[in-house]
């Protein structure tokens, strides 16, 4: 179980006797909710941008949902159902949700640079939202680090997934929109994952406050 | 052969069979709108539309794939979730997972597959209604609130974070139809406060994972709020008391003091001020209409007539001083003659200001001269002053004790004033001087008591002219003369009465000869003899001012000698003057209507101008009717 570990405050001076504590420590159910509440706010956004490409892209033949087994993340063991979710320790579920957080940053960056010449109507807003998803997923993966500190040294690996697509997503129309579309969905479920395992971390460390569960 | 019919007969069948067997059998149609649902994230279930079965029995089956692997299975449970359905069960169902998912309809002719869909379980969520939803209203009586709680739906696992769920919660009372949501967020409970004393509502719950779909409304959970505002009606009712109590009042200080207020509101316009005028019919502005409604119509004498009559009247002699006021007298304005007259003790006596201080002031003038003048001048229609003039002079002529010196001016300013004594003759019958035919001209005005008479008019024959005598109102005073023009008209001193009673507006009555002037007259400069002068012969009496012998008849006592009476007041128009013995000569006969004259004792001098003589009596009516004159002069006057 994760314990309770104050933050070292910055401001707190070595001598402990005289001095007061300048901020208090963040507890760290209250440090899970906030990660959550940032993971949730990602998946929301890539959400949005599956959408709102569908919404312009021309399916031809009928759109199928890329294989996210080709996602460059497939190869990061997870949960399949909730039972096995259950089992994984908490350090593994950070460890996880850290690996795929960490996994998205070049895509990300790929992504962000490709919205710009987006053959869509709605780069602009697409674009937008990508750095948007760049931006959170910054301070999430900060606040991870900062979590992680606290649940021991397990917490703290992650599994390096490289994203080897390249930074050209494509020469044609066609092919840039698909292999869009394609790491869109991999974000999409990638993003849930991320969001699902803290949550459950949430909660688990929410025994005090078990109304939240 | 009748095998053979068999054998045909057979053939008919099998083909008749075959052939029916072939119709409307068709293989079945395309299964449309797959969709799936998991409640809990941990199963999920998937519903076809089946096409059309083709005629035939029509099986479907639903077969999926899973991302990354080529695999088909086939649904695993078609019956628990219904018809058309297929559940997944946990042991079946991944999450993260694509499922690749195609439902085949078959039947003896064919089979149809369906357009597959790509699921992933998470994305799918959408769980059951919350239940236990419990509504209790608070124990607190004055101000009670709902207290609404719920619990989620058992197979969510919201305890180990694996669904996190957020609420809302909706009422509304049991008879209206909009709903009033709430947001509760992850919170299983709720209170509602400001409800409606004694309503009933209903309230329901629902829910929603992070990702995905609201649930279901659970089932109305009813509850009663008791009435904890009973106050609301007894105070109510205090204050439309309280509120009623406070109108009462003040509607009450209103009617009290309603006239006071309506009178600061609304300031009385100040009216004119001539009895029998209508005021509505001034304002019409018609001045035609308004002098013929004043004037009778014959009462102007014509010019033929007008101007015999102008000759023979009365030359009034009217002293310098005398001049002045008469001067101003050029417009019928009440002004001219107030200003000149600060005697006058009644506002609406114009005429009795007026006459007082004609009676005092004007001497006769020139009778004939002034008169003639003044008639001829006043034969003009438009010219008001003239006529006036010629009026007042006969109103002087009348009037005037002292008639010294008769002059033209003077008996103009005398006439002038006259019509001041007549104060509703420069707004009545002044105007009806303005008129082709000026009324005053034929008018001799010679108060005497005896032209008082009660209940009749009194005797004023001013007019000329038969015809002028109706349209003469004002207050003429009616000429008694004895028998001779050169008679003082002892009508002065009626005249003076009756100016005095016109200036009480009718109230006295003038004392008949001899003491008109008491009235009134007595602050008034001593009234002038008129004397008749000549008479005319169709019915004027021409009268010029005498010096005053009587000067100190003002006195109250009536009979003075130089006074002519009236002996008989005709109740048309008549006016019979009596002879004074003692001024048998002086005394100034008005002419008056032939039957009158034929019994007075008048003069022969007097009798020609019997026939002219209008008798102001009717003109009196008249003018009492116009309200102005005289009531005095028209009822009060004694007959002596």
């Amino acid at each position: 179980m994760l314990e309770k570990k104050s933050l070292p405050c910055l401001l707190r001076p070595a001598p402990v006797v005289y001095l007061v504590a300048m901020c208090r420590a963040v507890p760290v159910n209250d440090l899970l909710d906030r990660a959550s509440q940032r993971s949730d706010k990602m998946h929301s956004l890539s959400t949005l941008l599956t959408q709102e490409m569908d919404s312009h892209f021309p399916p031809y033949g009928r759109m199928q949902m890329p294989r996210p087994a080709d996602c460059h993340t497939s190869a990061l063991q997870t949960p399949n159902d909730k039972e096995q979710a259950l089992q994984v320790s908490e350090s593994d579920l950070m460890s996880l949700a850290r690996s795929l957080l960490q996994a998205w940053v070049d895509p990300l960056a790929v992504l962000s640079t490709s919205a710009i010449t987006l053959p869509h109507p709605s780069k602009s807003s697409i674009s937008s939202k990508i750095q948007e998803l760049q931006e959170h997923s910054k301070s999430l993966a900060d606040g991870l680090d900062i979590l992680s500190g606290k649940m021991g040294p397990s917490a703290q690996a992650i599994s390096f997934l490289p994203y080897t697509g390249g930074t050209d997503l494509g020469q044609d129309r066609v092919t840039i929109l698909n292999k869009f579309n394609f790491l869109l969905s991999c974000l999409r479920r990638d993003s849930h994952k991320i969001d699902s395992f803290l949550k459950v971390l949430r909660c688990r460390a929410a025994k005090l406050q078990p109304e939240l569960c | 052969m009748k095998k053979v019919g068999e054998v045909v007969l057979l053939w008919l069948l099998i083909l008749f069979i075959h052939n029916a067997a072939g119709e409307g059998y068709s293989p079945p149609g395309k299964p449309t709108n797959i969709s799936c649902r998991s409640p809990e994230k941990e199963t999920f279930t998937c519903w076809w539309k089946p096409g059309s079965d083709g005629g035939l029995p029509t099986t479907y089956a639903l077969y999926y794939r899973k991302e990354g692997s080529q695999r088909v299975f086939e649904c695993p449970d078609y019956k628990t979730a219904g018809k058309n359905s297929c559940f997944f069960s946990k042991n079946v169902t991944f999450v993260w997972v694509n499922y690749n998912i195609t439902v085949v309809a078959t039947n003896s002719r064919g089979r149809a597959f369906s357009d597959p869909v790509d699921i992933d379980v998470v994305y799918i969520v959408k769980p059951n209604p919350p239940e236990e939803v419990v509504v209790n209203v608070t124990e607190d009586k004055d101000w009670p609130f709902l207290q609404v709680s719920w619990k989620p739906p058992k197979m969510a696992d919201t305890r180990s974070g694996w669904i996190t769920l957020f609420y809302e919660v909706r009422l509304k009372l049991e008879n209206k139809n909009k709903w009033e949501v709430v947001s509760a967020g992850q919170r299983k409970t709720l209170q509602i406060y400001s409800l409606r004393s004694g309503g009933t509502y209903e309230v329901q719950v629902r829910c929603k994972p992070d990702h995905g779909f609201w649930s279901e409304w659970s089932p109305s959970s009813r509850v009663k709020v008791p009435e904890y505002f009973p106050q609301e009606r007894s105070m109510w009712i205090l204050i439309v008391v309280f509120a009623a109590f406070i109108l009462i009042i003040f509607i009450r200080m209103v009617y009290m003091n309603f006239h006071s207020v309506k009178r600061y509101l609304l300031p009385p316009v100040p009216g004119p001020k001539i009895k029998g005028i209508d005021k509505q019919f001034l304002k019409s502005g018609k001045s035609e209409d308004i002098f013929s409604s004043l004037v009778v119509s014959d009462f102007p004498p014509t010019t033929s007539n007008y101007e015999d009559f102008l000759v023979q009247y009365l030359e009034v002699y009217v002293p310098e001083e005398r001049e002045l006021i008469m001067n101003e007298g050029k417009d019928l304005q009440d002004d001219s003659f107030k200003t000149e007259n600060s005697t006058c003790d009644n506002d609406s006596g114009r005429g009795s200001c007026d006459s007082h201080t004609l009676l005092t002031d004007k001497g006769g003038g020139d009778k004939e001269d002034g008169q003639q003048s003044d008639q001829e001048g006043s034969q003009a229609e438009a010219d008001t002053k003239s006529q006036e003039e010629a009026l007042e002079e006969e109103l002087l002529a009348c009037s005037h004790e002292n008639l010294q010196s008769s002059n033209v001016s003077n008996e103009k300013e005398k006439v002038k004033s006259w019509p001041s004594l007549f104060s509703p003759l420069p707004q009545y019958s002044f105007s009806p001087v303005n008129r082709p035919n000026p009324p005053k001209t034929g008018k001799q005005h010679c108060l005497s008591d005896s032209l008082f008479t009660p209940n009749s008019m009194p005797s004023y024959f001013t007019q000329p002219g038969p015809s002028t005598t109706k349209g003469f109102r004002s207050n003429y005073w009616e000429c008694s003369f004895d028998h001779k023009q050169s008679h003082p008209l002892h009508p002065q001193s009626a005249a003076h009465e009756h100016l005095q009673a016109q200036n009480d507006l009718n109230t006295a009555h003038v004392d008949y000869m001899g003491a008109p002037l008491d009235v009134h007259v007595l602050n008034v400069r001593p009234s002038e003899y008129v004397e008749v002068q000549r008479v005319s012969v169709e019915d004027g009496v021409l009268l010029h001012p005498v010096s005053p012998s009587q000067e100190d008849s003002r006195t109250l006592s009536h009979q003075t000698e130089d006074y002519s009476r009236v002996r008989v007041v005709n109740n048309d128009n008549g006016l019979l003057l009596l002879q004074r013995d003692a001024i048998e000569e002086e005394k100034s006969m008005c002419p008056y209507q032939e039957d009158v004259v034929s019994r007075a004792s008048i003069t022969p001098t007097l009798q020609n101008s019997a026939t002219g003589i209008n008798i102001a009596l009717p003109i009196l009516d008249e003018m009492a009717a116009s309200g102005y004159i005289d009531t005095a002069i028209m009822f009060g006057l004694p007959t002596h």
